[in-house]
């Protein structure tokens, strides 16, 4: 009986023991719990954002040959000689870019419909001599600046290697370029050492819509890095990306479709085009934790 | 608060779903935009200047013809220093219009003369020698390995023009001796089947420009030789004092008909024979020009060039070259007029052949001067225009622009 009392007792002073700080605790859990599920439920809002704003910047070019076209066919000299000599990301371009961006635990995908404008140069150069004669020469420059107009839609990736207010982030994606515009200028030059004297010339370009000459649209991979800083509300952002155009830009059917352009010889290449992209912007949250839209990311 | 936060959640995982499905119709738009290269393309359409970087090279075509390879090779004349008479060049290109290879005829040989016709897997046309000017025929693979040039039978003179008649060659000539304009009929092996002088008139001033014509630096005359389908053959040259349009039946030494033109200021610029009297045809007169796409000639009469007034060219160079192709363009017969513009450009003029009236037309060439040669129909019912092009506005160079049957719709319709 003893022993059944002794058993008794240690149960309900056990239990009492226990029960006393179990109290406290299942207190102290609750408001724990309240406070961990909004934090989770602040991070897990966190976790999962949309960003919308605009950026624009820079562009650089190169045409990319795939094939070599020559509306001028020498015969009596090397092929070769005819070819175009294209200078590679040295004129400049611009564009304005809408950024829509989902962003998902450092993670995100982002779509940038873009408006860009390309620029790129190619070169020719002939010359006639009189083997007989040195004296009788003439060279001939001709100087071809394509400028493109595209709707540039690029679908991205963009991966933050941190959290903090600085973030550094790697992108890569594809894109689709959609024509809207284009024209070349054909600017020609020359010495003539055979009229008398040593005589440089250079006539009025001939400018001509080229929008034909083009593909209406083409497509490729594009990648890049670049930084975000968070300041208020709003992320600023300063990226540099490359495009690399995959398919044709020119259109086959119409390479010899500009008059003007064939009565100078020009017949373009085959090419894609790579672009070299710098572009600097904002973006502003879509969703808000905080009252008065006070920023929930302070980081 | 619940459904002010989750709403615009839903609508953005729709919108999330929306770009997700754009991706795919981007990616098929895209894939659906792009154009390669293909063989076809480039044989369909190109516009070609060939050059030669020699400062006193002068290459000024002839007669272009398709080769059964679907490439063409073209006759030129090019400027020999040494010479008053014009050599020889041909060149052959592929099917896109590239260089492929090219020979200067020795210089023994001078003065071109078209057409350039197809006989029997062979292309033919004619020279002279430069020292005798005796007519030779030459003989030449459409690859350009295989050249022969033998002089005709008989001892023709002065090459004027040509055409080919089925498997015969009807051959215009000068006799420097006689005076006479002489028409033939030539078999491509060289022999002359007939022939007949036709008088030009008496003194050094008549036979002048002819001369002029042949040594360069002078007035060129659109000399012409050919036959109307099954009927009388006819030459336009110089008779009887006057640069004319000469009926004949080979086989007396007057003509049948004559329309005559205006000495060596007058006259017809092109003819072609459409049926037995009718013909497209254009003239020129003191410079002006006119073209008669559809004009009724009498072979057995006597009237004159101005007799037929025609459609006034005032853009047109003076006393322009002409070039007529009969051809069909989008189901419609159709007559090409092929010229030079003021603005040193070719002009090509589209005229239904029933009824003379103009379709289209379409303008080659710009920033350097064109000049126009020669225009064929191609195997595939496109055009060839062959052309001089002066490289830098001073190199006579070669060249070719090649339109597809589906852009000369496009002109006519």
């Amino acid at each position: 009986m003893r022993v059944l009392l002794l058993i008794a007792l240690m149960s309900v002073s056990l239990t009492t023991a226990f029960s006393q700080p179990g109290g406290k605790r299942k207190k102290n859990r609750v408001s724990y719990m309240t406070k961990d599920r909004k934090q989770r439920e602040e991070n897990k809002f966190l976790e999962k954002q949309w960003w919308l704003g605009l950026k624009g910047g820079t562009n650089l070019s190169r045409a990319v040959v795939t094939t070599h076209f020559s509306g001028v066919s020498p015969t009596n000299y090397p092929l070769d000689q005819a070819y175009k000599e294209y200078e590679e990301f040295k004129s400049f371009g611009s564009q304005v870019t809408l950024e829509g961006t989902f962003y998902f635990r450092q993670l995100s995908l982002s779509l940038q419909p873009t408006y860009s404008r390309s620029q790129f140069v190619y070169t020719n150069h002939y010359n006639w001599r009189d083997p007989e004669n040195a004296g009788h020469s003439l060279e001939l420059h001709y100087r071809q600046l394509q400028k493109t107009e595209h709707l540039v839609i690029p679908i991205l990736v963009r991966y933050d290697l941190t959290t903090t207010r600085l973030r550094p982030f790697v992108q890569a994606g594809a894109f689709a370029a959609l024509l809207i515009n284009a024209s070349k200028e054909v600017t020609i030059s020359g010495t003539d050492y055979a009229s008398g004297g040593e005589h440089e010339f250079s006539g009025d370009p001939i400018i001509v819509g080229a929008s034909d000459l083009f593909t209406p649209a083409y497509y490729g991979l594009m990648g890049g890095a670049g930084v975000h800083y968070h300041q208020g509300n709003i992320r600023l952002s300063l990226d540099i990306s490359y495009r690399y155009g995959m398919t044709n830009i020119v259109s086959p059917a119409h390479r010899y479709g500009n008059d003007r352009l064939a009565g100078v010889g020009d017949a373009m290449d085959d090419m894609t085009l790579d672009n070299i992209v710098l572009s600097l912007g904002c973006v502003f949250p879509l969703r808000f934790l905080g009252n008065a839209y006070k920023a929930v990311d302070n980081k | 608060m619940h459904d002010h936060t989750t709403s615009p959640i839903k609508s953005k995982r729709g919108s999330a779903r929306t770009m997700l499905w754009l991706v795919p119709a981007l990616v098929m738009f895209c894939l659906s935009c792009v154009e390669e290269t293909t063989p076809e393309l480039e044989e369909q359409k190109f516009a070609r200047l060939y050059d030669d970087n020699r400062f006193n090279e002068s290459l000024t075509p002839v007669d272009v013809a398709q080769t059964a390879d679907g490439g063409y090779l073209v006759l030129a004349r090019r400027r020999l220093p040494e010479s008053h008479f014009a050599g020889i060049y041909l060149m052959k290109v592929n099917a896109r219009g590239e260089f492929m290879s090219a020979q200067e005829i020795d210089n023994q040989f001078v003065h071109p003369v078209g057409d350039l016709m197809a006989i029997e897997g062979n292309l033919y046309f004619f020279c002279m020698d430069e020292l005798t000017v005796q007519t030779h025929i030459a003989r030449v693979s459409e690859d350009l390995a295989d050249i022969a040039i033998t002089p005709l039978q008989a001892g023709l003179t002065y090459p004027s023009a040509a055409s080919a008649d089925g498997n015969d060659i009807v051959l215009l000539s000068y006799d420097h001796v006689e005076k006479l304009s002489v028409l033939s009929r030539v078999s491509p092996d060289g022999s002359v089947i007939t022939s007949r002088g036709f008088d030009i008139g008496v003194g050094e001033d008549v036979e002048e420009p002819i001369i002029n014509h042949f040594i360069g630096g002078g007035k060129r005359f659109p000399f012409l030789a050919g036959r109307i389908p099954g009927g009388a053959w006819f030459f336009n040259g110089f008779y009887n004092y006057t640069f004319s349009l000469v009926f004949t039946d080979l086989s007396q030494d007057q003509p049948m008909g004559v329309v005559q033109g205006q000495h060596d200021d007058g006259g017809f610029s092109a003819v072609v024979p459409i049926a037995s009297t009718k013909f497209a045809a254009a003239r020129f007169n003191f410079g002006d020009n006119f073209l008669l796409p559809n004009v009724l000639l009498t072979p057995t009469g006597i009237t004159s060039s101005v007799d037929y007034p025609g459609n006034t060219l005032p853009e047109l160079v003076p006393n322009a070259t002409v070039r007529i192709l009969r051809t069909v363009i989008d189901d419609t017969q159709t007559l090409v007029f092929a010229s030079e513009t003021r603005s040193k450009q070719i002009a090509l003029l589209f005229y239904e052949e029933a009824t003379g009236a103009l379709l289209g037309s379409h303008y080659l060439g710009f920033s350097n001067p064109f000049e126009v040669s020669a225009v064929i129909e191609t195997e595939d019912e496109g055009l060839l225009v062959c052309g001089t092009a002066y490289l830098a506005g001073r190199f006579p160079r070669i060249c070719l622009f090649k339109l597809p049957r589906e852009e000369l719709a496009e002109k006519v319709r």
